[in-house]
């Protein structure tokens, strides 16, 4: 036998379930149609203080897939950034510096006062995404009938982020 | 009319992003039991759609004079799957106890039947000790069927590189095969 076939012997399909392929057209789609859709101008915008706002937009695209909007930027003379916007679906967090306009990061603070609740077409997936980014869990995405399709993490800072299956999410229509 | 190669849909993509959704027609399924080998079914759904999200991010680094995806997008699956070693690893214990009972059912083996049982479980540790970067071209190469044009597309690596990891690759292999290798399998 040659060395390669005694690999093949080891070579084994795995079975998917029939929907398998779906959810990751429905990941890919939701990623494509932030890109299609035109901006929205959102009447109110979180503000989230961060102590290292570099390393905060970072992690937050790698992990959560967020993306900072371009040209939101406001940086120093001293390369420092101030402020940010970034952007998930149809929402827009602003990622400001710790201790301006009296907002304290976790970090500093030793508590959180609030956390931030996400729509996402993959929770599965996501919560990957977000282990393999280093995030901390901070609720396993397990649990009876909708708990089972929603998990909760930090970020660096401690801010506490929570997603969930987007049809879970129920806004009253004006 | 032909349909169009991978390399125009994603050049279409770049002014078009919804015709990247083309791609993942194309080459999911391909992708889906690619990770599924690698890493079981259940790692391989949450990856499936992640693989191409990246590949979506990353269009417009694809180089346009390749025709197919498919290499471009195995060396994406790759890299995720880095993050899975620990699942990988428990795969693949499993596959070669698979393996080796596959062997001893079958009578007719006789002797063989009993090196089965220690050889596939050393297949399988050496498969998991060999560098990431020769694991992975063996495995595209053993596992995927790609010609070694493929494994260079998909690892980023000139040909020739591919032709020395996939030889030490097997070499260390082959020592579990050779008289010498199998004394050594049986008194361990």
């Amino acid at each position: 036998m040659k060395p390669v076939d005694l690999a093949r012997k080891l070579r084994r399909e795995a079975a998917f379930k029939p929907a398998a392929l779906d959810r990751g057209k429905e990941t890919l789609m939701a990623v494509i149609q932030q890109e299609v859709e035109p901006r929205r101008r959102p009447t109110v915008i979180p503000q989230l203080p961060y102590a290292d706002i570099r390393a905060a937009l970072s992690f937050l695209e790698r992990a959560f897939g967020f993306r900072e909007i371009p040209a939101t930027r406001l940086e120093g003379a001293d390369g420092v950034v101030h402020h940010a916007l970034i952007e998930f679906g149809d929402s827009v967090i602003g990622i400001g510096t710790q201790g301006a306009h009296g907002a304290v990061s976790p970090q500093r603070g030793g508590i959180e006062s609030q956390f931030l609740s996400v729509a996402v077409a993959d929770v599965a997936a996501h919560y990957q995404r977000a282990r393999a980014a280093g995030a901390r869990i901070a609720r396993e995405p397990r649990g009876r009938g909708a708990e089972a399709h929603a998990y909760e993490a930090f970020d660096p800072e401690g801010h506490r982020w929570r997603f969930v299956h987007q049809r879970l999410r129920e806004v009253p229509r004006p | 009319m032909s349909s169009p190669s991978d390399a125009e849909v994603i050049g279409r993509s770049l002014g078009d992003p919804e015709a990247f959704g083309l791609i993942y027609d194309r080459h999911a399924a391909a992708l889906l039991r690619f990770l599924g080998r690698r890493a079981g079914a259940k790692i391989a759904e949450g990856l499936v759609g992640e693989l191409f999200r990246i590949a979506f991010e990353r269009r417009k680094t694809f180089d346009a004079s390749r025709a197919s995806a498919l290499p471009w997008l195995y060396g994406i699956g790759s890299n995720l799957l880095l993050k899975h070693r620990r699942g990988e690893a428990r795969r693949l214990r499993a596959s070669a106890r698979m393996a080796a009972d596959g062997e001893r059912a079958d009578r007719r083996a006789g002797a063989a039947a009993l090196d089965a049982r220690l050889l596939f479980p050393r297949v399988a540790n050496a498969i998991e000790a060999l560098p990431d970067d020769e694991r992975e071209a063996l495995l595209l190469f053993a596992w995927e069927e790609l010609p070694y044009q493929s494994v260079a597309e998909a690892l980023d690596l000139p040909i020739g590189t591919v032709r020395s990891r996939l030889n030490r690759a097997r070499a260390r292999l082959r020592e579990l095969l050779e008289p010498k290798g199998k004394g050594r399998v049986r008194s361990q």
